[in-house]
């Protein structure tokens, strides 16, 4: 119980500073959303010519250095990888276009839905199914293999990214594009998202909550540790916009702020995100605090995440509020029938294994 | 006071799943659970079992050809403070 209470606590923590960093600015729903957030980043870098999407959201640089310097202090940061980085990053392509299809990665579905937004419940059942479905790969014997010691290097990686993006973002450099309209112009001051990511960062590596892993645990192995940090950044989030940003609470499916109600994309595309991060062994907030804390597999994972937000944007997959576009359902489709088709052909290769 | 219990880790879910159905099927204790933090900042699936078992547990998975990666003994400190937890991690 001990245990749950804290890890309860810990995604109430989360979950409030989502909130305040939405009060402080940030798009709407959007206090954390790390599919968005990527997606931004990659707009600045002009991966994207999206304009209204174009970013150095420093909540991601926030969560690099949280993490990384939590697994420091706690003996986690190690050069890790090996285990099927190509594939990694092909499920992280997929992942974030079925997260733009849908707006929003599962922590901000879940943030979402504590601002009254049902789109995200749809998103919700649709994210569950797909963690089912990669659920029945790993009983069959799915896995990516084992990991293993990489050169020290490695593990730096990552926080020199975060601190080139951060460099980026203080000298605004011609290059670096940022929005002047639309959510990528909507931001909480750089210091209180810097500070936010910090926080979000080192509970994240401390706790290791996984919206993924909470979810499959629970259906896999029945066992809740996980989800009570789920649980715990829903609660807060909800009370937290109940009694501070009581405006624009809105209970209902029209009119939520950068989310469409096409119920079957919104399902569909949180499916195609369920499947990849359970065959992954974790959602994207989590990608991004073990790509910190060294794992260049998580890496190569983000690295899909950014290619798939790019290619999203470029080929106009990603929705919009008047809903989803064409392309996007395509792709939508396509996504499941690779993935699956990953699936089965790892889980097929490891029963012979095993054989 | 210490307390002392005993944890299994494996290599993929599917090992833990195998795992977990030889010994309920030998009427051996056994309970998955999330890998504790002590021992991997990962997420995966580990099995709690009992210390005193340790033996026979090893023999079915040697002859019954289930892989482990490791049987570890963990020791947490039942003094009641949080603070002494998070130290004696």
């Amino acid at each position: 119980m001990n245990s749950k209470l804290k890890m309860f606590i810990s995604g109430g923590v989360i979950g409030l500073v989502g909130v305040v960093l939405l009060i402080l600015g940030n798009p709407g729903n959007m206090g954390l959303c790390i599919a968005c957030f990527w997606r931004d980043i990659t707009g600045a870098l002009g991966l994207h010519r999206a304009g209204v999407v174009q970013y150095i959201r420093p909540e991601i640089i926030g969560i690099i250095f949280g993490s990384a310097i939590m697994a420091f202090i706690g003996g986690d940061f190690k050069s890790k990888g090996g285990s099927s980085p190509f594939v990694r990053f092909v499920l992280g392509f997929f992942l974030m276009i079925g997260a733009l299809v849908f707006l929003g990665c599962p922590l901000r579905m879940i943030f979402r839905l504590a601002n009254g937004d049902l789109n995200a419940l749809i998103g919700l059942f649709g994210y569950v199914s797909g963690i089912f479905i990669g659920i029945q790969f790993l009983k069959k014997g799915y896995s990516l293999g084992k990991s293993i010691e990489q050169s020290q290097i490695a593990k730096y990686i990552m926080p020199i990214f975060g601190l080139v993006l951060l460099i980026f973002l203080v000298i605004r450099p011609a290059f670096i594009l940022f929005s002047t309209e639309g959510p990528g112009s909507m931001a909480a001051p750089v210091i209180a998202a810097l500070v936010g990511g910090l926080i979000v960062g080192a509970l994240l590596q401390r706790t290791r909550i996984c919206t993924a892993g909470g979810f499959r645990d629970l259906m896999l192995i029945k066992d809740t540790h996980f989800l009570f940090g789920l649980l715990g950044i829903f609660v807060f989030a909800l009370a937290g916009n109940l009694i501070f940003n009581f405006d624009s609470f809105n209970l209902g499916f029209a009119n939520q702020p950068i989310a469409h109600t096409n119920h079957l994309w919104n399902f569909l595309g949180m499916a195609l995100v369920g499947l990849c991060s359970s065959l992954l062994g974790g959602c994207p907030i989590r990608q991004t605090v073990l790509a910190s804390q060294g794992d260049s597999d998580a890496g190569i994972t983000v690295l899909g995440l950014v290619m798939g937000a790019a290619f999203s944007h470029n080929f106009g997959l990603a929705s919009s509020g008047a809903g989803p576009t064409s392309n996007g359902q395509i792709a939508v489709i396509i996504g499941l029938v690779v993935v699956s088709i990953i699936g089965y052909a790892v889980t097929r290769k490891s029963q012979l294994k095993v054989k | 006071m210490v307390e002392t219990y005993c944890v299994v880790t494996f290599e993929s879910t599917q090992h833990s799943l195998m795992f977990e159905k030889l010994l309920k099927d030998n009427k051996l204790g056994v309970k998955l659970m999330p890998v504790p933090r002590q021992l991997s900042s990962s997420c995966g699936t580990a099995a709690y079992v009992s210390c005193d078992e340790k033996d026979r547990i090893l023999e079915l998975t040697k002859i019954n050809n289930i892989p482990i990666s490791e049987f570890h003994i963990l020791e947490v400190s039942k003094s009641g403070s949080i603070l002494s937890k998070f130290m004696k991690k």
